[in-house]
C-alpha cells in the first residue's frame, strides 16, 4: 500500500519527431522481463475473468469425503478442508482480484490524489495549503484503524444502499459479490491514502511551472484550466501512469491485509481468505498446499506488478 | 563538499531517530512506572539490558521448583470480583476471592466463607454463619460485617457493575439500591459478628448456586478504599494470592497456606500470558498444560504420537447455536427454522470442520447438567423432511433474503458456516449470506435484535437449568436474544423458578426443552469439549464444566 | 526557516484536533460499545444504560468530546475498559517501547543491508548481477508477511526448534563469561519478527540508492574528479556514495510507515506485546481511551517526523526552498 517515491527526474524530453508515449512504448516493449511480467498479470486476470469456464468445479462445491487432500488427477491442486478444489477456487479468487481493482479504479482515489496534487501544485498560495493541510491530517490518521471503523460504522448501511440499488435497478449480485464493501473499504482507504501521490505530483508541478514554456502560455492569457490540461498534465501523466500501475500492484496485495482485519470482500472466495485459511504453522505443517497454492499464485503477481512497474519507471525515464 | 553532506545526512537521519525513539521514550519515563503493580515492563526493556532476576526468560521458567504449575492463559481484564463478567477474569478471581457459598470439583454448591446457612421454611430467608477460621491473605479475619460491605458495593450505583442485578438483585432492595432510588438494601442484614441474613423476594432454589458467582465475592474494605490500584494486588480469602502481575508477561498465584477450607497441595501456578503457540510451548517443557486446536488433534488423539500419551479431552457446560430472529421474516415461520435445521448435517460437519472437537450438540441442556436426558433431543438431519417442512412454509414461493451474522476476521464464513450454507442451497434451493462483524458490533446489533439470524455461544454462570432456558427464553427476559414467545413455556419456567421439589423442578424444565427444540428459535450446534495435553508429574488436573476454584484440588511431583 | 519551522508547529495542535475529533465521533458513531464487552453474555439493557452514564459515556458526542479533551489536554488519557484498573498510559507505553525497539532495529537493518546492495548494483550495472540483485529484492517484497510466516516458523521453530515460537523477551540477553565478562547477544525471540519486518523493505532502499548514484556518477562535478585523477575508489567513495543517499530521506518517512503498518500482523502472528497488535484489540473492543490516546500519539510523532525529514532534506539540498510558492 505503499506509493514509490518517483520524484526524481521526471522523463526523457521527447525526443524531435516521436511522441513521448510512442517512445516509452517502444522502450518498454524491448524489454524482455516486462513483457514475460505483463503476460503473467494478464493470465492471472484472464483466469480470474473466465473462471467460471477454467474451473473444473464450483467454487463452493463440497466434498466432505475428500478433504484436505494433496494434488491429485481429480484435484490438480487439492482441496481445502470442506473437499472444495482448491484450483476452482483460485481462479475464483483471481475473479475477486480483478472485481477489487475494478472498484478501486471506480472509487477514484487515484484521481483523487493525482487531481489535487495537482491542482496544490499549479495554483499555490492558499489553495495549496488548504490542500496539503488537508493532507496533514488524514495522512497522520493511522488509516488501517480508520478503516476499521469506518467499515463498522458505515458497512450496514452501504449494504443497504446497495440493496436499494439491486431492487431499484434489478441488477443482481452487487450485495453477493461484495462489490459494495470493496466500494466502501477502497472509498475510504483513498481517503488516506491520496496524500502521498499529491505530494509526488505537486512536487513535480512545482518544478514545472517555472518552466519558460508555462510561463509563456500564461503571459499569453492563457486560462488556468487550459495551461493545466494542455500543458502541465501531458508533462506529469507519466508520473500519473506509473502511480497507477504501482496502486494496483499494490491493491492487489491489500487484499490480504484487509481479509486480516475482517474488512475484507465476504461471500466470495478471495486470495486473502484462502492464505488466512492455510496460515498457521501448525496447519502449514499438516496440509502445506492451504498456503502454499494461493501464497504462490498472488506473490507471482505481485513479483510481476513489481517488475512492470519497474520497468515502466525505467521506460518512462527513457532507458 | 560532499564529506560535509555526508555529515549532514547522516545527522538528519540520526536526528529523525532520536527524535522518533527519544520522545516515546521521554513520555514513557514521564508517565509510565508510577505504582508498584504496572511497572514492570516499563523498565525491563529499558536500555536494551535485562538483569538476569528480571527477564523471565526460559532458563527461569524450566528450573520449575517442586509444586509449581505453569499454565497459558491471558491477561483478566479485572480482577475486581464485582465487577468481572467474562471467563478469563473468573477463573483467576475464584482462586483469589471466595465468598459465602463455592462449588465443589462435582459441582455441589458447598459453604465457602459460610460455615452453615439455614433457609426459612418459606424459602425466602437463608441466615449464613461465618467460618470462623475464614481470613483475608493479610491474617485479618472475615466478619459479617465484610460480607456485607461486599454485597452492597457489588449492588451500588457507583460502581454500576453489569453483573450486579443478575446475581443479586434476587435479594430484597437490591434493584432499588442499584437504581439510586434506596439508601439501603434491606435484604442484606447483619445479625452479629459471626451471621448474616440475606431475604429474597421469592423462594428461588437456585439463589445459593448464585452466590458462587464473583459478584457475591468478599472483598477487603480497607484496601478497597485506601489504594486505587487495589486489584493489582488484591487482598481476598481465597486458596491463592496473587503475588506478581505483570501485564501480558505472567501472573503468578501462589498458595494460601492458612486457608479455611485446607491448605492447597500446589504451592504456585504461573499464567504465562504471552499469547503464541501454547502446544509448542508445551513441548519445549515451557508449559505444563496446553489446549490442544483443531489443527494438533488428530496427531494428540493417536495413542501412539509424541502427545497421544498426555491427552484427555473435558466436556464444558457451553454450547454455541444459530440463532433465529422471530421478530424478523422469514423466521417468525415455525416451518422455515424447522426445515433449516432438518436440512444440515451438524454431526457430520462439525467431524469434518473440527476434527470432531465439539460434541454434537443433542438438545439444549449439556450432559452433566441437572435435567439433561441422554437421548437426542434436537431435529434429525432429513432433507426429505425438510423439503417437506418448507412447502408448508408461507415462504414458500416467496422466500426473503437470509442473512446470517458471526463475529470474525476473516473475509468468508466460518468454516462449518460454509459447509451449512451449501446443504441448504442443496436440500432447500435456499441462498444463505454471511456477514461478519467485529464483536463490538455484534454485541451491539444482537441486544437490539436487530440481526435476523446469528451464531452465538452460552456458557453456564451456575449449574442450574435456569441460567440458559429462563434467561434466554422466557419471553420477559432481557437476555432473550431471538424474540421468543411462548405462554406455554413462560407458564412452565415461572413454575419452575419456585418449585421446590428438585425432581418436578428439573421435570418442568425438560419440558420446556422439547418446545423449544420443536419450535427451533434456536438450533443448537455443539456443546464445547476442552482438550488439553499435561505432562506426567501433574496429578489430579481436571477441565471443570464451568469455572470453579480448581488449583488446590491439583499437584506437582518432581 | 525559522518562521515556516514555527508555522508548521503552529498547525500541529491544529491537526491533533482534527485528527482527535476525527477518531473520537468515529468510534462513537458506530455501532457496540466496550461496556457491553467488559459485561459479559450477561447484558441487560437498562443495566447497561446506568453503567454507561457511570462512566461518562451519555450524553452527546460533542458533550463527551468536551470531556475527553478537558482531560486530555490536563495529560489524563483516561482508562482502559478492557484492561480495567490501569490507567490508558500505563497500558501503551510500555508496548509502543516494545514496538519502537523493534522498529529501529529493522530500520537500521533496512538501511544497513539496503545502502550496500543499491551501490553494488549500481557499481556492477550493465552485467547480469544488477538486475539479478535488484529482481531478488522485488522477489523478496512481493512475499506477503502472512505467507511468508507460518513456513519460518514451521522450519526455525517447528523442525529445527531453533527459534522460539513467538512471544517477546527484550533485546539482548547477557551472557556470562566466568561470571566477569558480559557479553550482550540479540534475543533469539527478535530473529523471525526482524526477518518478516525487513526482507520486503530491502529493495525501496536499495533500488533508490542505484537509481541514484547511477545519475550521481554521470553528474560534472564526478566526472571533473575522474578527470582530475582521482582513483575510482576515491571518486565512489567521496562523491558517489554520499550524493547517492540524498533521496533516502524521502523514503525514511515511507520504511516508517510501512513498519507500522506491518507491526499489526507481526506482532499477532508471534506474540509480541506490542502497541500495533494492541490497537487492533483496542478497536475491535471499541476501548475508547486507548483509541484515542493511541492515535494521537501516532499522529503526533508522524508529523514531527514528516517535519524533520523535511527540514533536513532542505539543509543537505539547497535547491529545495521551503514552502516553496510562487506568491
Amino acid at each position: 500500500m505503499t506509493m514509490t517515491a518517483a520524484q526524481e527526474v521526471p522523463y526523457e524530453e521527447s525526443s524531435a519527431g516521436e511522441s513521448p508515449w510512442r517512445g516509452v512504448l517502444r522502450r518498454l516493449v524491448r524489454k524482455r522481463l516486462a513483457m514475460i511480467s505483463l503476460a503473467v498479470i494478464l493470465l492471472i486476470y484472464a483466469g480470474g475473468i473466465f473462471a467460471p469456464l477454467l474451473a473444473p468445479y464450483g467454487y463452493n462445491t463440497q466434498d466432505l469425503d475428500h478433504g484436505l487432500e494433496g494434488p491429485s488427477a481429480e484435484h490438480w491442486l487439492g482441496t481445502d478442508r470442506l473437499g472444495r478444489d482448491m484450483l476452482s477456487r483460485t481462479l475464483y479468487s483471481a475473479r475477486t482480484t480483478v472485481v477489487v481493482t475494478t472498484a478501486v479504479v471506480l472509487s477514484g482515489s487515484l484521481l483523487i490524489g493525482n487531481g489535487l496534487g495537482l491542482l496544490a501544485g499549479y495554483k499555490g498560495g492558499w489553495v495549496d495549503a488548504i490542500i496539503m493541510r488537508v493532507g496533514d491530517v488524514f495522512s497522520s490518521l493511522p488509516a488501517l484503524v480508520m478503516l476499521i471503523l469506518i467499515n463498522a460504522t458505515l458497512g450496514p448501511r452501504v449494504e443497504d444502499f446497495a440493496r436499494w440499488v439491486e431492487d431499484l435497478t434489478g441488477i443482481d449480485g452487487i450485495v453477493s459479490s461484495g462489490f459494495h464493501s470493496y466500494l466502501l473499504v477502497f472509498g475510504a482507504l483513498s481517503l488516506f491514502f491520496w496524500v502521498g501521490a499529491a505530494r509526488v505530483i505537486r512536487a513535480q508541478v512545482l518544478q514545472l511551472r517555472e518552466s519558460d514554456f508555462i510561463l509563456a502560455a500564461e503571459s499569453l492569457g492563457a486560462s488556468s484550466g487550459r495551461v493545466i490540461r494542455s500543458h502541465l498534465l501531458p508533462n506529469v501523466s507519466f508520473l500519473i501512469i506509473l502511480s497507477v500501475s504501482a496502486t494496483l500492484g499494490g491493491i492487489a496485495g491489500s487484499e490480504i491485509v484487509l481479509t486480516w482485519f475482517g474488512v475484507g470482500v465476504q461471500n466470495a472466495p478471495s486470495f486473502g481468505a484462502m492464505i488466512f485459511d492455510g496460515s498457521g504453522a501448525r496447519t502449514f505443517q499438516s496440509h502445506p498446499h492451504l498456503l502454499l497454492v494461493p501464497g504462490a499464485v498472488v506473490t507471482a503477481l505481485l513479483f510481476a506488478f513489481n517488475l512492470f512497474g519497474d520497468a515502466l519507471n525505467d521506460a518512462v525515464r527513457g532507458r | 563538499m560532499s564529506q560535509n553532506r555526508l555529515l549532514a545526512i547522516l545527522l538528519s537521519v540520526l536526528a529523525v531517530l532520536v527524535l522518533v525513539v527519544g520522545g516515546l521514550s521521554a513520555v514513557l519515563l514521564l508517565s509510565g512506572g508510577g505504582d508498584d503493580g504496572g511497572d514492570a515492563s516499563a523498565s525491563s526493556g529499558g536500555g536494551g539490558t535485562t538483569t538476569e532476576s528480571g527477564g523471565g526468560g526460559g532458563s527461569d521458567v524450566a528450573a520449575a521448583a517442586s509444586g509449581r504449575i505453569r499454565l497459558a492463559s491471558s491477561d483478566p481484564i479485572t480482577l475486581d470480583p464485582h465487577l468481572a463478567g467474562d471467563a478469563t477474569s473468573a477463573e483467576y478471581i475464584v482462586e483469589i476471592f471466595g465468598g459465602l457459598m463455592t462449588l465443589d470439583k462435582d459441582l455441589n454448591v458447598i459453604p465457602d466463607i459460610a460455615d452453615s446457612v439455614e433457609i426459612s421454611d418459606d424459602g425466602l430467608v437463608y441466615t449464613f454463619t461465618i467460618n470462623p477460621d475464614a481470613a483475608f491473605h493479610d491474617g485479618r479475619a472475615v466478619t459479617a460485617e465484610d460480607v456485607a460491605y461486599s454485597l452492597k458495593r457489588a449492588a451500588s450505583r457507583e460502581l454500576s457493575s453489569p453483573t450486579a442485578l443478575a446475581y443479586l438483585g434476587d435479594i430484597v432492595g437490591v434493584r432499588e439500591y442499584f437504581f439510586g432510588l434506596a439508601d439501603d438494601v434491606p435484604g442484606i442484614q447483619v445479625v452479629d459478628d459471626r451471621t448474616i441474613q440475606l431475604t429474597i423476594d421469592s423462594p428461588k432454589p437456585y439463589f445459593l448456586a448464585k452466590l458462587t458467582y464473583p459478584t457475591a465475592f468478599v472483598v477487603d474494605r480497607e484496601q478497597v478504599e485506601s489504594n486505587r490500584n487495589w486489584t493489582r494486588r488484591p487482598n481476598g480469602t481465597g486458596p491463592y494470592k496473587l503475588t506478581e502481575w505483570r501485564l501480558g508477561e505472567r501472573i503468578v498465584l501462589e498458595a494460601n497456606e492458612n486457608y479455611h477450607l485446607g491448605a492447597p497441595a500446589l504451592k504456585e501456578a504461573v499464567y504465562l500470558l504471552a499469547g503464541g503457540s501454547a502446544l509448542t510451548r508445551w513441548e519445549n517443557d515451557e508449559l505444563d498444560v496446553a489446549p490442544i486446536s483443531v489443527n494438533d488433534v488428530e496427531r494428540a488423539r493417536d495413542p501412539g504420537s509424541d502427545l497421544g500419551p498426555f491427552y484427555s479431552t473435558w466436556p464444558q457446560f457451553s454450547i454455541s447455536y444459530l440463532a433465529f430472529n422471530l421478530e424478523q421474516p422469514p423466521f417468525d415461520d415455525v416451518h422455515v427454522r424447522r426445515a433449516m435445521g432438518m436440512a444440515i448435517d451438524r454431526e457430520r460437519i462439525a467431524n469434518v470442520t473440527f476434527s470432531g472437537m465439539f460434541q454434537n450438540a443433542t438438545g439444549i441442556l449439556m450432559p452433566g447438567m441437572p435435567g439433561y436426558v441422554p437421548e437426542d433431543l434436537s431435529l434429525p438431519f432429513d432433507p426429505e423432511a425438510a423439503r417437506a417442512e418448507l412447502a408448508q412454509s408461507k415462504y414458500a414461493d416467496d422466500m426473503p433474503v437470509i442473512q446470517i451474522t458471526e463475529v470474525g476476521a476473516g473475509a468468508e464464513a466460518s468454516i462449518d458456516m460454509q459447509a451449512f450454507i451449501e446443504q441448504w442451497r442443496e436440500h432447500l434451493g435456499l441462498t444463505v449470506e454471511v456477514r461478519q462483524t467485529d464483536f463490538a458490533s455484534f454485541l451491539s446489533a444482537q441486544d437490539r435484535r436487530e440481526l435476523q439470524a446469528f451464531s452465538a455461544g452460552w456458557i453456564m454462570d451456575y449449574p442450574d437449568p435456569e441460567d440458559i432456558l429462563d434467561i434466554k427464553f422466557h419471553s420477559e427476559s432481557s437476555l432473550n436474544d431471538t424474540g421468543y414467545s411462548n405462554p406455554e413455556v413462560d407458564s412452565l419456567l415461572e413454575q419452575a423458578r419456585v418449585e421446590q421439589n428438585p425432581d418436578r423442578r428439573l421435570g418442568l424444565y425438560q419440558d420446556v426443552e422439547r418446545l423449544l427444540l420443536d419450535e427451533a428459535s434456536w438450533l443448537p450446534l455443539y456443546f464445547g469439549v476442552n482438550h488439553v495435553v499435561v505432562k506426567d508429574n501433574v496429578k489430579g488436573w481436571f477441565e471443570p464444566p464451568m469455572v470453579i476454584p480448581r488449583l488446590r484440588y491439583v499437584t506437582v511431583e518432581r | 526557516m525559522g518562521a515556516y519551522v514555527i508555522r508548521r508547529l503552529a498547525w500541529l495542535p491544529f491537526v491533533l484536533l482534527i485528527v482527535s475529533f476525527i477518531t473520537f465521533a468515529l468510534a462513537r458513531f458506530g455501532p457496540g460499545d466496550p461496556v457491553a464487552i467488559a459485561a459479559g453474555q450477561i447484558r441487560d439493557p437498562e443495566v447497561l444504560a446506568q453503567v454507561r452514564e457511570q462512566r461518562g459515556l451519555d450524553g452527546s458526542i460533542i458533550e463527551q468530546y468536551g470531556r475527553w479533551l478537558r482531560d486530555a489536554v490536563q495529560g489524563d488519557f483516561g482508562e482502559s475498559f478492557i484492561q480495567q484498573g490501569y490507567s490508558v498510559s500505563e497500558l501503551i507505553f510500555p508496548r509502543m517501547w516494545v514496538s519502537a525497539q523493534l522498529g529501529f532495529l529493522a530500520l537500521v537493518i533496512i538501511f544497513v543491508v539496503g545502502i550496500p546492495l543499491g551501490l553494488l548494483s549500481a557499481k556492477l550495472a550493465g552485467t547480469w548481477a544488477d538486475p539479478a540483485i535488484i529482481g531478488s529484492l522485488l522477489f523478496l517484497q512481493a512475499i506477503p508477511v502472512l505467507v511468508l510466516i507460518p513456513p519460518l516458523l514451521w522450519l526455525f521453530a517447528l523442525q529445527f526448534n531453533l527459534l522460539p515460537v513467538g512471544g517477546w523477551d527484550g533485546l539482548f540477553d547477557i551472557w556470562w563469561i566466568a561470571g566477569v565478562i558480559a557479553i550482550p547477544i540479540p534475543d533469539p525471540h527478535l530473529y523471525l519478527p526482524l526477518t518478516a519486518f525487513t526482507l520486503p523493505g530491502f529493495v525501496g532502499v536499495a533500488r533508490l540508492v542505484r537509481i541514484s548514484a547511477l545519475e550521481v556518477n554521470t553528474l560534472d562535478y564526478v566526472r571533473t574528479a575522474r578527470a582530475k585523477g582521482l582513483s575510482e575508489t576515491a571518486v565512489q567513495w567521496r562523491h558517489v556514495f554520499p550524493n547517492s543517499l540524498l533521496p533516502l530521506i524521502t523514503v525514511f518517512g515511507l520504511a516508517l510507515s510501512g513498519i507500522i503498518e506491518g507491526a499489526l500482523f507481526v506482532e499477532t502472528l508471534l506474540g509480541i506485546p506490542g502497541i500495533g497488535r494492541f490497537l487492533f484489540e483496542a478497536v475491535t473492543s471499541r476501548d475508547y481511551d486507548v483509541i484515542m490516546a493511541t492515535t494521537v500519539i501516532f499522529a503526533t510523532a508522524f508529523i514531527l517526523a514528516n517535519l524533520v525529514a523535511e527540514l533536513m532534506y532542505g539543509l543537505v539540498d539547497p535547491r529545495v526552498r521551503l514552502g516553496a510558492s510562487r506568491n
